[in-house]
């Protein structure tokens, strides 16, 4: 009977992970052949400035940088600070307090993103317009700053995490040689971490990149690339925004569709590229202490 | 225990059709959020009446609806404009027949600060000039010296359809000098309110304190306010029909919801909502 149930278990572990699979290989697959028609028919068309379906004009790169540029400016915005307090709550805070922190913390994580919207559309945006003397506070700039928000709780609870983990007897050692608090921290703990910081740091990425209901509530969904290219206090359009905002708008199968489902793809690609290099980047950093 | 198994699947089985089963007729609308108010006020009072009907009712747009009842995933439509050519050539299964159920205008607002500065009508090559990028200062037409926020719709929002096809001549036109594309009548009426200096397209009853409908100087120099009684003379440039659309004409329950809209009744809700009825 055990060994019937081993079987059983194996069976159900390889089917678990074949749906897991196949599902990865649907998305992929559907994602590509609802967007061959925009593919054909667009060419290099799909990469130019200006999109209006009524005309055919299908040209993504609004959206593609607007993406970029919104999740590079979080991460910079987000990463450090989430860093530092990870150190703060994993080596300088008193044990005691570390866990009441980081589970409020990781409350923060769980805040449905909708909720950041509203807070964004009805106060956060209008801060921003009455700081910088802007006509309309919905800009670039504010999706990026409420992103980096969004994220921040993601980064710390995993860096804490990671810093926590480093065995004590590096601290120890690099204590016993002498070495202040910040110098044991910086030469031997966050090294050692490194790589975990990294994942937090990939985690945090794929969350920004496909956040979509807080980012089209206060982008301005304006497709267009802001003049100068720099200036991020403009509106814009990220290619979740977009695709929230107008994916019902297409018909099913029409080329608009198509070209609506090529900017998945492309955001799809993005984030298994992202991965592919950190993975390959993380193989030479194994961890110190296994 | 292979027989435990299959048992196991019937019982699913039969868990995932004895729900299907038990569920109620639901009629599913979608559409412009201009006609949603009516439609869901409607849906509270028909239920009280047909307790044994469910109504669901979401918002989307008119190009939203349209296109779920072209897919055949609602029954009812509710648009406020005309279903373009394309529209009808995209979907050669669907007969679409349109239900008008009032009457309603498309008004240029504007931030209440604007309005209170002198701002209280425009014409309508003024009001083209802003959303094509070429008046970008409210001092351009005699008000203060103010960058103007132009707001803008999606595309396929009946507002903006039925608002462009008068005032820059195409339902589709694109609109070069727009800062900000916004989707339904609740988000529009919210950033208008939010700046001091903006311009944006509402349906005439969801104007209030902070959002100014302008009025219109037409061609003769004649100024046309945008009241009630200027929509139903016709006056005011900017109007349309509120429709509910379906595949074929309607049947059973759809033909008893929509024809209780249609109703003295039904009207009531109409012009509570701050359009005009049939009636007017």
């Amino acid at each position: 009977m055990s060994a019937y149930i081993s079987k059983v278990g194996k069976g159900y572990i390889i089917i678990s992970t074949l749906i897991s699979m196949i599902i990865i290989l649907l998305i992929l697959g559907v994602l590509f052949l609802s967007s061959y028609d925009a593919i054909h028919g667009g060419g290099w068309r799909l990469f130019t400035l200006t999109w209006n379906p009524p005309n055919n004009q299908f040209g993504i790169l609004p959206m593609l940088y607007g993406s970029l540029v919104v999740t590079v400016i979080s991460l910079v915005i987000a990463v450090p600070l989430g860093i530092f307090t990870a150190i703060f709550t994993s080596e300088i805070l008193h044990p005691k307090y570390r866990i009441y922190v980081k589970s409020f913390l990781e409350l923060l994580a769980g805040i449905p993103s909708i909720i950041y919207g509203l807070i964004g559309v009805a106060f956060f945006s209008v801060w921003v317009g009455e700081l910088f003397h802007l006509q309309s506070g919905r800009t670039i700039f504010t999706a990026a700053v409420l992103l980096s928000i969004m994220i921040l709780p993601t980064i710390i609870t995993l860096c804490d995490d990671a810093i926590h983990h480093v065995p004590q007897k590096y601290r120890e050692v690099a204590k016993g040689l002498g070495l202040y608090k910040h110098e044991v921290i910086i030469t031997s703990v966050l090294p050692i971490a490194k790589t975990d910081i990294i994942g937090a740091v990939l985690l945090a990425l794929g969350r920004a990149l496909g956040e979509t209901m807080a980012v089209m509530l206060v982008i301005g969904s304006i497709d267009k690339i802001p003049t100068p290219i720099y200036n991020l206090l403009a509106p814009g359009q990220t290619i979740t925004s977009k695709l929230g905002r107008e994916i019902a708008e297409s018909a099913f199968s029409s080329i608009h569709f198509s070209a609506m489902v090529f900017m998945g793809m492309i955001l799809l690609i993005i984030v298994l590229a992202l991965t592919f290099i950190a993975q390959q980047f993380l193989k030479s950093g194994q961890r110190l202490y296994e | 225990m292979k027989i435990y198994y299959v048992s196991v699947l019937i019982l699913l089985f039969a868990i995932i059709t004895g729900c299907n089963a038990s569920k109620k007729e639901a009629i599913l609308c979608a559409g412009a959020t201009t006609v949603l108010p009516v439609v869901s006020n409607a849906a509270e009072q028909f239920k009280l009446t047909h307790q044994d009907v469910n109504i669901m009712v979401n918002a989307g747009g008119s190009g939203v609806g349209i296109n779920l009842l072209g897919e055949q995933n609602i029954q009812i439509g509710m648009i406020s404009r005309n279903i373009t050519q394309k529209e009808i050539e995209k979907y050669p299964d669907v007969h679409f027949v349109t239900h008008p159920i009032g009457k309603d205008a498309v008004v240029p607002v504007i931030s209440s600060e604007i309005y209170d500065a002198g701002i209280m009508a425009l014409t309508i090559e003024q009001i083209a000039k802003i959303y094509k990028g070429e008046i970008k200062n409210w001092k351009e037409v005699g008000g203060p010296d103010k960058e103007i926020l132009a707001v803008d719709k999606e595309m396929s929002r009946g507002t903006r359809h039925v608002f462009m096809k008068i005032v820059l001549g195409n339902e589709e036109a694109a609109a070069p000098g727009a800062d900000l594309v916004l989707g339904s009548n609740n988000e529009e009426q919210t950033a208008i309110a939010q700046s001091d200096a903006a311009i944006g397209m509402l349906s005439n009853a969801w104007i209030n304190g902070d959002v100014k409908g302008l009025s219109i100087i037409l061609a003769n120099g004649e100024v046309v306010e945008p009241t009630l009684e200027n929509i139903i003379n016709g006056k005011f440039p900017i109007t349309r029909n509120l429709l509910l659309i379906t595949n074929g004409e309607p049947q059973g329950e759809i033909k008893e919801f929509i024809d209780f809209i249609k109703s003295p009744g039904g009207q009531k809700i109409v012009e509570q909502a701050g359009y005009v009825s049939l009636y007017q």
